[in-house]
Order: C-alpha cells, then sequence, then structure tokens
C-alpha cells in the first residue's frame, strides 16, 4: 500500500493544531537534516526527544479528516491520540523503505530502545508501517505487555491485528483483553474474526470466573455464543 | 498506622535515588501512604554482573518503561539518571559497547542526568569512563549524579569533584551523592550540590543527618534513601522528615531537603519541574491506572495488608 497520502494527511492533522507553530517549524527542520544526513542516529534523536518539541496535547480530529485517513488506510483511526504520538507516526513514515531489511532492522531497534510513550507510537504506527506481514510477532509482543497504554495501542481502535494475526495470536489477543479488563468493543474485527476455538476458550474462562465468585466480564456471554457464520 | 507519619501528614517528598527495580510493589504502597510523590532512579549495578550489553539495554529500557509505569500506578512519578556504574566500568570491553548505546537513553522522557557514575575502587577504567560520562553530560546539558565510593571515600569524593571540574562543567550542574560529616563541607564549599543518603550500617543514620541540617542550614543539600536490594528503609525521606521536625527543624527546610533542591538541582534537563507534582498523575494520558499484570482486570488497586482473607 502506498502510505504517502498518510504521511501527508498526518502532517496536514499536525497543522490544523492549534499552537503546533514551534512543532511544526521544528519537524520540517529534522525532515531536512534527516534528508541531508540519512543516518539512524539522526533518524533516532528525533523520534526520541518528540515531546520536547510537540508537548503531548491532545489531538483534535475533524470529521472531515477522519474521513479522509480512513480513505487513504481503511481502519486507520485516531482515538485519544497526543501530539507526540501523531508527530511519532508521521516521522516513522519518513524511514526510507526500498531495502527490506534494512527498514525492518531499523524499525526493530526503536522497538528494542523505547520508552513506554515510544511504544505506544510504534504499536500504533503498525498498520501504516511498509511490508506489514514482517511485523506480526512484534505486535504479538505488543500483545504481551504489561504496560497499560502500550497494551491499548495494539489491541484497541487498532486494525493491524484483525489483518495480520493468526487465529492463536488473535485469540490471545481478545483473550487477554478481557482479562485485563480492556473494552472490547474498541477491538477492530472483533465479531468478524470470532472462531468456535476462541469461544471455547471465553467458556472455560467465564467457568472459572463463577467458580471463583468473580464477575465474567461484558460482552463475553455474547462473544462466546455469538452464531459463527 | 506508624506513628511517625502523623507528624509529616500532608508533606510532599522527593526520594532522589532509589533503586526500585530491587523492590515490591507493598514498597510502592508504603512510600506512597508516607508522602512520596516522586522517585528518582539512577542506573546502577544489580548485584550481580552483567556479562551482555543486551543486559544493560533491557535494564535501562525498563528504567524509562515498567519501572515508570509501576510507579504510576501508585500515583508516583518514577525519573532516572542513566549510565554506566563505576564497578561494571571495570570490565573495559563490555563498557565500550555500553558507552555506544548509552546515547540512545539520555534523551528518553523522564532521563534527569547522567548518573550514578563515579568511583567505586578509583581504578583507571573507572575515571575513564567517568570522564567519558562527563564529556556525554556537557555535550546533552544533563546534570551529573555522582556515586562517592565506600572506601577511600574522602579522597574519592575530592578527586570526583576535580575531574568534573577539569573537564568544565558547572558544579551547579553535579549532585555529589552519599555525603557524611567528612565530605559535605568541601562539597558545599566548592559550589557542587550534596546528597545524602540514609542507609543502614554503611552510610547515614538519620539522627546524623539532623544534625548536618542543623549545622548547615537546608541550601544545596537533599536526602535519599538508595533503597535497593540491601539491607534498607523505602522510608528513610519520610522517616527522616519526622525526625527533622520533632527536632525543631523548620517546615521550610524540611521541605527543601527533602523535595525542592532535588527538582532544582535536576531541573536543567527541562524533564522535570515543582509544577509537575501540582497536578494529579491520571490526568496524564499515557499512565492510567486500568489493567496490567500488577493490577489484573479489575481488581481494586488496594489490597487490605491486614485482613487473613485474600481475594
Amino acid at each position: 500500500m502506498d502510505m504517502r497520502p498518510v504521511s501527508s494527511l498526518l502532517f496536514a492533522l499536525l497543522e490544523q493544531q492549534p499552537d503546533a507553530e514551534r512543532a511544526l517549524t521544528w519537524l520540517r527542520q529534522q525532515l531536512d537534516l534527516y534528508r541531508n544526513q540519512p543516518t539512524n542516529a539522526v533518524f533516532y534523536r528525533v523520534f526520541t526527544a518528540m515531546p520536547r518539541f510537540t508537548g503531548k496535547a491532545p489531538v483534535v480530529v475533524s470529521d472531515e479528516m477522519a474521513t479522509a485517513l480512513a480513505e487513504a488506510r481503511p481502519g486507520f483511526v485516531l482515538v485519544d491520540w497526543t501530539m507526540d504520538r501523531l508527530a511519532r507516526v508521521w516521522w516513522l513514515l519518513q524511514y526510507p523503505s526500498a531495502d527490506r531489511e534494512v527498514y525492518q532492522r531499523g524499525i526493530t531497534e526503536l522497538f528494542r530502545a523505547a520508552e513506554m510513550n515510544e511504544l505506544v507510537a510504534l504499536y500504533s504506527a503498525l498498520p501504516v508501517l511498509e511490508y506489514p506481514e514482517d511485523w506480526r510477532f512484534q505486535a504479538t509482543e505488543g500483545v504481551r505487555n504489561n504496560i497499560a497504554d502500550v497494551q491499548a495501542a495494539i489491541m484497541l481502535h487498532n486494525p493491524y491485528p484483525a489483518e495480520q494475526l493468526d487465529e492463536a495470536a488473535w485469540n490471545q489477543l481478545v483473550m487477554k483483553a478481557f482479562f485485563i479488563g480492556k473494552d472490547v468493543t474498541q477491538i477492530q474485527g472483533l465479531w468478524a474474526r470470532n472462531n468456535p476455538r476462541l469461544q471455547a476458550i471465553l467458556h472455560d474462562f467465564a467457568a472459572e470466573r463463577r467458580a471463583a465468585g468473580r464477575e465474567v466480564p461484558e460482552h463475553l456471554p455474547k462473544l462466546m455464543s455469538d452464531t459463527i457464520e | 498506622m506508624s506513628s511517625f507519619l502523623e507528624s509529616i501528614r500532608g508533606m510532599k517528598f522527593f526520594d532522589m535515588h532509589v533503586h526500585m527495580i530491587s523492590r515490591t510493589t507493598d514498597d510502592y504502597q508504603a512510600m506512597a501512604d508516607a508522602g512520596i510523590v516522586a522517585v528518582l532512579e539512577p542506573a546502577f549495578w544489580l548485584g550481580q554482573p552483567r556479562t551482555g550489553v543486551d543486559s544493560f539495554r533491557d535494564y535501562y529500557a525498563s528504567l524509562v518503561g515498567w519501572e515508570r509505569f509501576r510507579a504510576s500506578q501508585f500515583g508516583i512519578r518514577h525519573y532516572c539518571t542513566m549510565g554506566l556504574n563505576s564497578k561494571e566500568a571495570n570490565q573495559e570491553a563490555l563498557a565500550e559497547q555500553v558507552m555506544e548505546i548509552l546515547p540512545l537513553f539520555i534523551y528518553k522522557e523522564g532521563v534527569v542526568g547522567i548518573g550514578e557514575i563515579g568511583f567505586d575502587d578509583q581504578t583507571p577504567a573507572e575515571e575513564k569512563y567517568y570522564r567519558a560520562q562527563l564529556e556525554l553530560a556537557k555535550e546533552a546539558n544533563l546534570p551529573v549524579q555522582v556515586h562517592t565510593p565506600h572506601r577511600d571515600k574522602k579522597r574519592g569524593t575530592t578527586r570526583s569533584m576535580d575531574i568534573a571540574i577539569e573537564h568544565g562543567i558547572d558544579p551547579g550542574m553535579v549532585i555529589i551523592d552519599h555525603n557524611n560529616e567528612e565530605t559535605v563541607r568541601e562539597v558545599l564549599d566548592r559550589g557542587f550540590w550534596a546528597g545524602f543518603t540514609i542507609y543502614p550500617f554503611t552510610k547515614m543514620g538519620n539522627e546524623r543527618m539532623v544534625e548536618v541540617v542543623r549545622q548547615y542550614g537546608p541550601d544545596r543539600i537533599m536526602i535519599n534513601s538508595a533503597a535497593d536490594w540491601g539491607i534498607s528503609d523505602p522510608l528513610a525521606v519520610p522517616k527522616t522528615a519526622a525526625l527533622m521536625k520533632q527536632n525543631g527543624i523548620s517546615d521550610e527546610a524540611i521541605r527543601l531537603v527533602t523535595l525542592e533542591n532535588a527538582v532544582t538541582a535536576f531541573a536543567p534537563s527541562g524533564q522535570i519541574s515543582l509544577s509537575d507534582f501540582d497536578q494529579p498523575l491520571t490526568i496524564d494520558q499515557s499512565q492510567r491506572f486500568n489493567g496490567s499484570s500488577v493490577l489484573r482486570g479489575g481488581q481494586a488497586p488496594r489490597i487490605d495488608k491486614d485482613s487473613t482473607i485474600i481475594k
């Protein structure tokens, strides 16, 4: 998929935010610098330093922008994003992708040294990264993560898992979302990817909860008993 | 309810040196209950020597990742200083690799300086990496948190300050830690910040600390627990505040040495300010309390420690 339109839209969205002038000036400068000096050191520094220049104000997305983004990349929605997250995802789209191996290695290094807000941005970016099938294992690592917002970034409002994860990994994502008390209605593809194995797992989990005298999570009974086409 | 808590109720504390990676959630809960609103975790060794650079990478990542999140669940802000500690600087081949990855971490959110660095055994290798990291701090314009040695302490402390000045670092950007009655005068006279560690048996006791504050006043002095995997006390800062209060030290002086001075010292990093503490942690989007292995789905964040029933 050609991600250049998404990149342009994300930058336009940055431009639409109030008081973004300082951030925009800095981002333009860094992009020029990176184009003249395309090293990982420069790319990583900009990625990490982002909140110092963009701040962390909530991003306001107009209806027109939401529609345009969904047309450019189906399922790509920005719910409760902050300026640093938006700018980081835009910045990731500036990483050269011509060489698949170099691309995968370069982005993976960012995952390996990431702090929690960087991880949120990285997992949010999975739907717009090149070579989508190369990030399947990384997506399962996001589900395994222990930090609430990192889990949310991969599980909720993200089209990538439903598109790319195999059945076992998908079932693990849904089951873990129930287990840690996420709002599962925010999982993209929840109903479309329902399957008998998942239903069996949910069935056992519900029984375990009842045996322990604990509540069964909302929406679980419906997903467990929904007719699968 | 411990009685010392009563006398300091409502006060806020910043433990500017504590190794939370070695502590339990019970400690976090007790620290929050005692008024600790922020902690600073300097990168140090783990008791067990590391043998590969990836162990350092994961440790550094946990200081800005998992540990920050863990602290936030108890309403505590977590900051850190990044560095190669003096003990492990002696494994030179590994130290070289660690120096290569350090720049990846020093600009992360919540990193307020380079530390804890300095001398342990005072070997040539320790000196080499202390100097290299002073240069890194200078380049990044970050404060430096200096660990002073247990053995040959006085000379080691003087030498640490001499070298920092030799590298053109402003003493106001350097926190000399683990002071005692023998080192404090020179540290303050030369314009450095003086950290004191309340740690049983090997460092300061808090009765001695009260006397130090009485004698030198609260300027440029700050107190920490350096609690870690040894016999130590994560409540050392609030306990010392209570003891100071009991001994007639003013609330303002207590506030300076248990909170404000440390914030001022690390503020040049741009990652910490007093106004941060006025905002509740929960308003930060990135730090919600829901869901993690610490607080599994729906479990109330608080458990009754006195009850024999566990639900």
